[in-house]
Formats: C-alpha cells, sequence, structure tokens
C-alpha cells in the first residue's frame, strides 16, 4: 500500500458510489474495487465505511437493492440509480466541478 | 421520503430478515476480497484475514451499517430495556433495594404534596371553580378574616359589579336534628337562596331552595340533604322528599338532596342546608341574626365573566368603607377579595398550617434527598462492579454514547418501578392521614379533608421518580464509562453512605422528641388526665333561657356527682376543658390600655379536685359563690408571678374583664404550651358569677374506663331532661390528642418517625452496598492476607473498621444535625430540653446498631474467602 493513496474528503463517497452504478448495477465489492481501478488507486475508499454509506443511500432512495446472482453464481446484493439518486448525482457532480473549477483558478492565480 | 419510511419500518418489523442480508453481503464481500488475495498467491487463511482486515471488523461494519439504516433510536432502546430488565433479574437484591428505596421516597414526597394540595390549592367540586372568590372582612386587630353580617352582604351582593353574584353562607351552623325516631348534633349550613345556582351545582333529587322562600324571616321551614345524610337517615328513600326533620326545635320540610359530589363548600361537610332567612334556627349568638350588629356570615361570589380578581379586590375595598360606615359599633374594617382554593377555613388558613406543611415538605424533602444519595451510591457500586461489562461491550463497537444510553435507561426502568410503587405508597399513607384527620376538632366540629390524591398527583409522582432515575443514572454512567479511579467511586459511596447516616441520626433524635413530646402532653403536667370523661351540654339549642338551663345544669350535676362510679364532677362555661377562652386582665389602678390578654375559664366547684391540679393557697370556688356574693377568682402561678412579684396574689384584687374580683386561691399551672412559649397566666371565675350560663362542658372523674361510663353518664342527663343535646361525648385524653396542636406534633411525629425508619434502613442498606463492593474487589487482597497467616478475626475487624469507621463519624456529624432539627420544632416540642441528650444517644445508638448489623454480613463474606480461589480468579 502506497502513501500516495488519499483518503476520501468527507462527503465525497456518496458522489462516487452514485458515479459507479450510473453504469449498471453493482455489488458492494464490485462498487470498491471499480472505484480504486478507475481512480487509479489513488483514492483509497475504506471497505468498512462502503456499506453504511451503500445503506444511506437506499434509506434517501437513490439507490435501489435487489438480490440476484453474481457471474460466480452466488447471491448478492446488487445496487442501481434510481430516478432521485440520478438527479443527485447531477447535483453533486455539479457542484463538485465547480467547486473543485474555483479551487483550481485560486491555486492556479495566486 | 415514501422509500425512508418503509426502509425504516421493514428494518424495524422485520428485524430478523434485514439482519440476515446484512451478514450475507457483507459475507459475499469478504469472499470475494478473499478470493481476490488467494489469486495473488496467498494462502486461504492468510487471504481471510487480510479480507477482514481491510474490511476494518465485520462486528464493528455491522453496527455502522445498523446505524445508518437510521432505526436505532426505536431499535436500540427496545434492546436497552430488554437488556435492562435482564439484568435487574440478575440482581435482584440491588432491583428489590433500589425500588424500593425510590417508591419510599416518591410516596412520601407525594402524601405531602397531596396535603398541600388539599389544604391551600384545590378547587371546588362546582361549576367554573375558577371564577369563585371569597369575598372577606379584614379587621384592625386581628389576623383572621372578619364575618360580615346580613345587611352587610346584601349591599356587597347589589353593589359589586365585577362580580356576576355574591351568595351568603354559615357553613358551621350546630343542628340538632330529630327525624326518624333518632336525634343528633350535625353540621349544617345557613345559606342564601342564590347558593346553589351561584356555584352551579345541581340537586340529586328534588329542587333547591326558590328566592321566595329566602324573602320573610322565620317563615319558609324547608331543608335541603347532603347525599350523605339522606343515605345516613333516610335510607336514600326518595320518599325523603315532604318528611318533617325537627331541627332545633322548628319543623323543617326536607325540599331536595345535594348531590353526592358536593359536601359544601368549607372544610367541614354540611349535612343540612337551610335558607338564610332561616338564620334564627341556626345562628343562636344573636337576639336577632339578620340584624346589622351580627356579623356571622361568610361570603362565596363568581367573578363578572372577563373581570380579575384585583379589579374585584379593588371595587370590594371601596365598598366595604360605605357599607360600615353605617354600621355603629363594627369591629370591620375593611373587604378584601381571594381564591376560593383549597380548605376556606378560619383555622386553617392561618399560618399554623403553611408552617405545618412547609415542615412535613421539608422533611418529605430530606427523605427524598436521602434515596437519592442511596440510590446513587447504590447504583455507583454496581456499575463499578460491571466495568469488564461495559469494556466487553465497548471493545464489540457500542461508542460512549451507547453505554450511556444504555445506563440511563435502565435507571428509567427502576424509577418507573419506584414511582409506581410510590404511587401505591403515597395511597395507603393518604388513608392513614384521612383517618387522622377525620375526626372533631375542640368545638366538636367534624374536620373532614379528603386526601386523596389527584390523578395529575400520581403523574408528577412518576414524573420526579423518572427524574431522580435520569440524574442518577448520567452521574454513574459518565464515571463508569471512564473509570479514571474506581477507588473514587468507593470514596464517593462512603461519603454518601456517612451523610445518610448523620441524617438517619437526626430525624430519629426528632422523631422520639415528637413523639415523647406529644405523649406528655396528652398525660399531662399538674392534671390527670385518665379516668376522666368529658361531655358538652347544649340547652341553647332548643332555646332555654339561663334560669331554665341553670336549673337543668344544677340537676344534672349533682345527678352525676351521685352515681356510684363516679369520684366528682364539675363543668366550665365558656371554651374546653383545661383550655377556655381569654379575657383581659388588669389591677385595680392600672389604666386599660395596660390590661394584659391571660387564659380565662368560668369553672364550677370541684373543678380543679376533679382534675387534680393542686391547689397551692386559699381553697376551690364552693357552692356560696353566686350571683349574690362578691366576685372572686382563682390564678395559676404564671399569673401571680406576673402580677405580684415576690407578693401574696391571694386576698389581692385583679379586675378581669373590668371588674374587681377578690383573689382566693393560688394554684399550679397546667402547661400546655410548647417549648418556644412561655406558661400562659390563667384566671378561673366561678361558673355561677356568670348570670348568662347557657351552655356547659362537664368533666366528670370516674373509677373505671372513662369511654366506657360515657353512655351511662348521658342517660343519667337524660333522665333529668331528654330534650337537652348531648355532645361532645369522649375522654379528657382524646380531647387532648384532637386538639389543633396535639394534632399538629401527631402527623408531625408520625411522619417524622416514618422518615427516620426509613433513613436507618436506607443508610444500613447502603453501609451494606459500600461494603460488599468493596470486599468484592478486594477479594484478590484479602486472600493474599490470608495467605500469609491473616486470621479470620482480623480479616473480620479490618472489613467492620472499614465500615463503622464511616457510620461513626456520620452519627457524629447527626448529634449536630439533630440540634439544628431540634430547633426548627421547637414549636411543636413540649416540655423541658432535660433529655434531649439522652434521645440524641439512643438515636445515634440506633444508628451505629444498625450499620454494624449491615457491615456483619460483607465483613463474615470476607472471613470466608478462599485463599486459592481468590488468586487463581483473576
Amino acid at each position: 500500500m502506497t502513501d500516495a493513496r488519499i483518503e476520501l474528503p468527507q462527503g465525497t463517497l456518496d458522489l462516487l458510489i452514485l458515479k459507479t452504478v450510473a453504469l449498471e448495477r453493482q455489488h458492494g465489492w464490485a462498487i470498491s474495487e471499480r472505484i480504486q481501478q478507475i481512480s487509479r488507486d489513488v483514492l483509497h475508499v475504506q471497505q468498512g465505511s462502503l456499506y453504511p454509506a451503500l445503506h444511506r443511500l437506499e434509506r434517501r432512495g437513490w439507490l435501489k437493492a435487489s438480490w440476484r446472482t453474481s457471474q460466480n453464481n452466488r447471491r448478492a446484493k446488487y445496487y442501481e440509480l434510481t430516478r432521485a439518486g440520478r438527479k443527485q448525482l447531477e447535483a453533486q457532480a455539479g457542484a463538485w466541478r465547480r467547486l473543485s473549477f474555483a479551487i483550481g483558478q485560486v491555486l492556479d492565480t495566486v | 421520503m415514501k422509500t425512508d419510511l418503509r426502509y425504516r419500518l421493514r428494518a424495524l418489523f422485520r428485524r430478523k430478515a434485514v439482519e440476515a442480508e446484512l451478514d450475507d453481503e457483507l459475507r459475499f464481500h469478504l469472499d470475494q476480497q478473499a478470493q481476490k488475495y488467494m489469486d495473488s498467491g496467498l494462502s486461504r487463511e492468510e487471504a481471510g484475514r487480510r479480507a477482514s482486515l481491510a474490511l476494518g471488523g465485520l462486528d464493528q461494519t455491522k453496527e455502522e451499517c445498523r446505524q445508518a439504516r437510521g432505526i436505532s433510536a426505536w431499535e436500540t432502546t427496545a434492546q436497552d430495556l430488554r437488556y435492562g430488565i435482564r439484568s435487574m433479574r440478575r440482581s435482584p437484591v440491588f432491583t428489590v433495594a433500589a425500588i424500593l428505596t425510590l417508591g419510599l421516597g416518591t410516596g412520601a414526597v407525594s402524601t405531602v404534596f397531596t396535603l398541600a394540595n388539599t389544604l391551600f390549592f384545590r378547587k371546588l367540586p362546582v361549576h367554573r371553580p375558577d371564577e369563585l372568590v371569597c369575598v372577606q372582612a379584614t379587621r384592625r386587630h386581628s389576623q383572621r378574616r372578619g364575618w360580615v353580617s346580613y345587611p352587610d352582604f346584601v349591599y356587597f351582593r347589589d353593589q359589586a359589579q365585577t362580580l356576576k353574584g355574591l351568595a351568603a353562607h354559615y357553613s358551621t351552623a350546630p343542628l340538632f336534628v330529630t327525624a326518624n325516631q333518632q336525634s343528633q348534633e350535625i353540621n349544617g349550613a345557613v345559606v342564601s337562596a342564590n347558593f346553589f345556582p351561584l356555584l352551579g351545582v345541581q340537586p340529586g333529587l328534588g329542587r333547591f331552595f326558590r328566592a321566595d322562600e329566602d324573602l320573610v324571616p322565620d317563615r319558609d321551614r324547608v331543608a335541603v340533604l347532603s347525599h350523605e345524610f339522606w343515605r345516613d337517615w333516610f335510607g336514600a328513600s326518595p320518599h325523603a322528599l315532604g318528611a318533617t326533620l325537627r331541627i332545633n326545635g322548628a319543623d323543617f320540610t326536607v325540599i331536595g338532596v345535594a348531590p353526592p359530589t358536593f359536601r359544601g363548600v368549607t372544610i367541614q361537610p354540611d349535612e343540612i342546608y337551610i335558607p338564610l332567612m332561616m338564620a334564627r334556627t341556626g345562628f343562636r349568638w344573636c337576639h336577632d341574626a339578620l340584624a346589622s350588629g351580627c356579623t356571622f356570615l361568610d361570603l362565596i361570589g363568581r367573578l363578572q365573566h372577563g373581570r380579575d380578581l384585583a379589579e374585584a379586590r379593588a371595587e370590594v375595598g371601596t365598598l366595604a368603607s360605605n357599607a360600615w360606615a353605617k354600621v355603629p359599633e363594627d369591629e370591620n374594617t375593611g373587604a378584601t377579595v381571594l381564591p376560593a382554593r383549597g380548605v376556606s377555613h378560619p383555622d386553617l388558613t392561618g399560618s399554623a398550617e403553611r408552617r405545618f406543611v412547609t415542615m412535613l415538605s421539608g422533611v418529605a424533602g430530606l427523605l427524598l434527598l436521602i434515596c437519592c444519595a442511596n440510590l446513587a451510591g447504590l447504583l455507583i457500586a454496581r456499575n463499578s462492579a460491571r466495568l469488564r461489562e461495559f469494556a466487553i461491550r465497548a471493545a464489540l463497537g457500542a461508542s460512549g454514547a451507547r453505554l450511556i444510553r444504555q445506563v440511563v435507561t435502565e435507571s428509567l426502568l427502576l424509577a418507573l418501578y419506584g414511582g409506581s410503587l410510590g404511587v401505591f405508597f403515597s395511597l395507603a399513607m393518604t388513608a392513614a392521614l384521612n383517618a387522622l384527620f377525620y375526626s372533631r376538632d375542640v368545638e366538636g366540629h367534624p374536620l373532614y379533608f379528603d386526601f386523596t390524591p389527584a390523578p395529575g398527583m400520581i403523574l408528577a409522582v412518576l414524573a420526579v421518580s423518572a427524574l431522580c432515575g435520569l440524574l442518577l443514572g448520567l452521574v454513574p454512567a459518565s464515571k463508569s464509562i471512564r473509570p479514571a479511579s474506581p477507588g473514587a467511586n468507593g470514596r464517593l459511596g462512603r461519603w454518601l453512605v456517612g451523610a445518610q447516616a448523620a441524617m438517619a441520626v437526626a430525624l430519629v433524635a426528632i422523631a422520639a422528641l415528637l413523639t415523647a413530646g406529644a405523649r406528655a402532653q396528652i398525660a399531662g403536667t399538674n392534671f390527670e388526665a385518665s379516668h376522666v370523661a368529658l361531655m358538652r351540654l347544649r340547652p341553647r339549642l332548643v332555646q332555654y333561657p339561663p334560669e331554665r338551663a341553670a336549673k337543668f345544669l344544677r340537676a344534672a350535676l349533682s345527678r352525676l356527682e351521685a352515681l356510684p362510679g363516679v369520684e366528682s364532677a364539675s363543668m366550665v362555661g365558656n371554651g374546653a376543658v383545661l383550655i377556655g377562652g381569654g379575657a383581659p386582665v388588669s389591677l385595680s389602678r392600672w389604666t386599660d390600655s395596660r390590661a394584659i390578654e391571660c387564659g380565662y375559664i368560668e369553672v364550677a366547684p370541684r373543678y380543679f379536685e376533679t382534675l387534680r391540679t393542686p391547689v397551692l393557697a386559699g381553697r376551690e370556688f364552693d357552692g356560696h359563690d353566686t350571683v349574690e356574693s362578691p366576685p372572686v377568682a382563682l390564678v395559676n402561678e404564671s399569673l401571680a408571678r406576673r402580677f405580684w412579684p415576690g407578693g401574696q396574689a391571694v386576698g389581692a384584687v385583679l379586675v378581669v374583664k373590668g371588674r374587681p374580683h377578690q383573689v382566693v386561691g393560688l394554684v399550679k399551672d397546667v402547661p400546655l404550651q410548647t417549648r418556644g412559649e412561655p406558661t400562659r397566666p390563667y384566671v378561673y371565675v366561678p361558673f355561677w358569677q356568670s348570670p348568662a350560663q347557657v351552655d356547659a362542658r362537664l368533666c366528670i372523674r370516674v373509677k373505671g374506663d372513662p369511654a366506657a361510663t360515657l353512655p351511662l353518664l348521658a342517660r343519667e342527663v337524660n333522665r333529668v331532661d331528654p330534650d337537652v343535646p348531648i355532645a361532645e361525648t369522649m375522654t379528657l385524653p382524646l380531647q387532648m390528642a384532637g386538639a389543633d396542636d396535639v394534632k399538629e406534633v401527631r402527623i408531625t411525629g408520625a411522619f417524622v418517625t416514618y422518615a427516620g425508619a426509613l433513613a436507618v434502613f436506607l443508610s444500613a442498606l447502603g453501609i451494606y452496598a459500600a461494603l460488599a463492593f468493596s470486599v468484592s474487589r478486594r477479594t484478590r487482597e484479602i486472600g493474599i492476607r490470608m495467605a500469609v497467616g491473616a486470621g479470620s478475626g482480623e480479616v473480620r475487624a479490618m472489613v467492620v473498621r472499614e465500615g463503622m469507621s464511616v457510620i461513626l463519624l456520620g452519627t457524629a456529624a447527626g448529634f449536630g444535625l439533630a440540634a439544628a432539627g431540634t430547633r426548627l420544632v421547637r414549636h411543636l416540642l413540649y416540655g423541658t430540653g432535660a433529655a434531649d441528650g439522652l434521645w440524641y444517644a439512643s438515636a445515634a445508638l440506633l444508628v451505629a446498631g444498625a450499620g454494624l448489623l449491615a457491615c456483619w454480613f460483607p465483613a463474615r463474606r470476607a472471613t470466608r474467602v478462599e485463599p486459592i480461589v481468590a488468586l487463581r480468579e483473576q
């Protein structure tokens, strides 16, 4: 485990989860693997905090869960985005982009 | 929102399924992760270990997921309750002790609340009681309120704009009633016709007074019965309507019955109501009860809609001077308006009752404090013993807040049980209070308080105990979560026990002083109460003129004295036997303003012989002291000392009520006062030198049991004249015990005794808990001591020393507390303070003894520690 990995800022885990399941329904382990992969191992998702986040999002109605058979023929809990979840994703992603753009601006100019 | 609710509900009601799913989900994750590690070449065990590590602990993750589900508030409470009940079952001694402690404490507090509520705050059970007010006259020289005359009532009723209505009542009318072949003096009320409509009371049967039945004096002889009277005298029969009652010599027709909820507006339940225009039948102290000089009425009014008490008070205040300007010799100087609450009785709204209730509240508060201290001690000891359990739960992922929640839930559960028990205790205690209060006052009127806890009171008890539980739960809970130094907990617990022991000593000592004082007061000093029977003969109720009454009284007294079982008999013309009334007394050379208010009793011959009060000099009154002979008087030592310090009282002349009397004898003081007051000077004058005597209270010394002889004595009086009402047949000790001040002492004494017994029990329980806790923590140390040769005697001594040092310190402090408490109840104590120290010492001994007993069991357990087992245990 390298030190280059970054702990996720507060509140961004929800955004990453929503984005990850936006393409297709995924189970928990796959979500965690996916985030790791796509962020090229820079972002470090604490696996222990992934599941409470998933449950929270499900409770809010942004994710919908269903039990399905996985590739290796086992029952797994799959999460997919709901309509409300998609709206939330768009709103959060927009906010995040504006924030990072603004911070980037400040960092570059000063 | 909808999904949120569905999600929570599912989590709540299908907990098992949800838990199983959570388990499956996380297990799937772990397997996948482990598979990944195995694919990279790790062994199966190593892969599993790594996977679990990466997740960060299965149980912690689960707990976090549960919290994310958001139902934890419900679920954890249910869990805590289940857990609490289980842990209560596991330590029954602790549980029973805690519940009992709380129950006894809250029970006492709610009893006192009920008492205060009944006396001062309760509203009348009538229509919109908030609007009702009492209009009272105020007097210049007296704290007591004054009464008003009939013309005053009419004036106020017609003039007051702030009042919707005003009714007059005289609620302590002694009515001698004959009906259905029985006769008895009962408490009646003379009321204006608008009395019932103003209160909004509906008749239970028949009707109330019509306005035209209250217009012409002495014309309409109609009566309304109380529900109780109707039930007792007429068997609740509807035929009572139209029946005839003979009341104080006149025939009345029954027109209606009051509902069972209504017992009148004062402390004494009214059994019969008659119209105000029949006042001459009910009130016998004025020649014309309806004249302006005859002040005997109480006023109760209802505020005009939208007006408040202050407005009414302002208006009635201005009306008063107009009304009383017309009255020549009035005592009333003003008028005021008070809310009609509690018991509006002239003798009960005074400061004595406030002081009484305040003091009881103090004792109850102290008791609750002791209970709390005890409970805190118990909880500290118990929670310290549960440190290991808390540590395990913390390791399993429970947060500090979660643990505090659990401890608080457990405390609240205890509090709830304790509070429920408290409600039962207070029901029992108020029943006892009812029994104590339901008696006759010295005037012979039945006193009645309905000390039934209001439903609000029961809720209050539960709330108080819940609050106690919350406070008690939080302190030890925060302590047990961060057990910085377990020793500190032990020290706090021991301080609490010491304080309890001190309070126990003080309470027991004061209880003993009160009980002994009340007993001494009833037994009497310088008189002998035993074997004295009392009765009141009331020819005035049947309108006997003085000459006829005198003839009757002389005949009755001589008949009684001739009875074989009677040693001597005498009588008193004013007030009760031993107590009498008051009169201004002076010396002939003094101006009137120097006159001293002294005790004053009109007594017949053989009075002092009958009561066994020593006559120190001179003589008692005899048959030669009559209206024709020169006025004479006897004085007590206190009066003699005051008027002739160092001089000779017998033979001197004393001015009593403006008339010179020659002192013919000196008697010993009969102290009735409490420790705080000086002995009252008393002057005695002959019964037969007052020409207007009609009623009399007899005192008769008999050879046997006075209570058993009373029916015989009453029969003998009836033989002289069967028409004269006999009332207040009782014994002298009973009169003494029933007197207001003695009753106050007895109730306070009973209450403090209860508190004291409870305090002793609780401090013993406290020391037991603290020591048992200490022994269980020191098992290892004790084991080592015994292994290196300490005998069981030494170990026992060590434990007992630890407990008794606390108890003895507390007991010593208790002496100071007891002395301070004694000063607080000085006004209730009777007799000298010579024996106080003895009572203090006895109280201290009792508490120390109880403490020793409480030390004994943990000490014995300590000696039974097996060194090998103790060392292996930890």
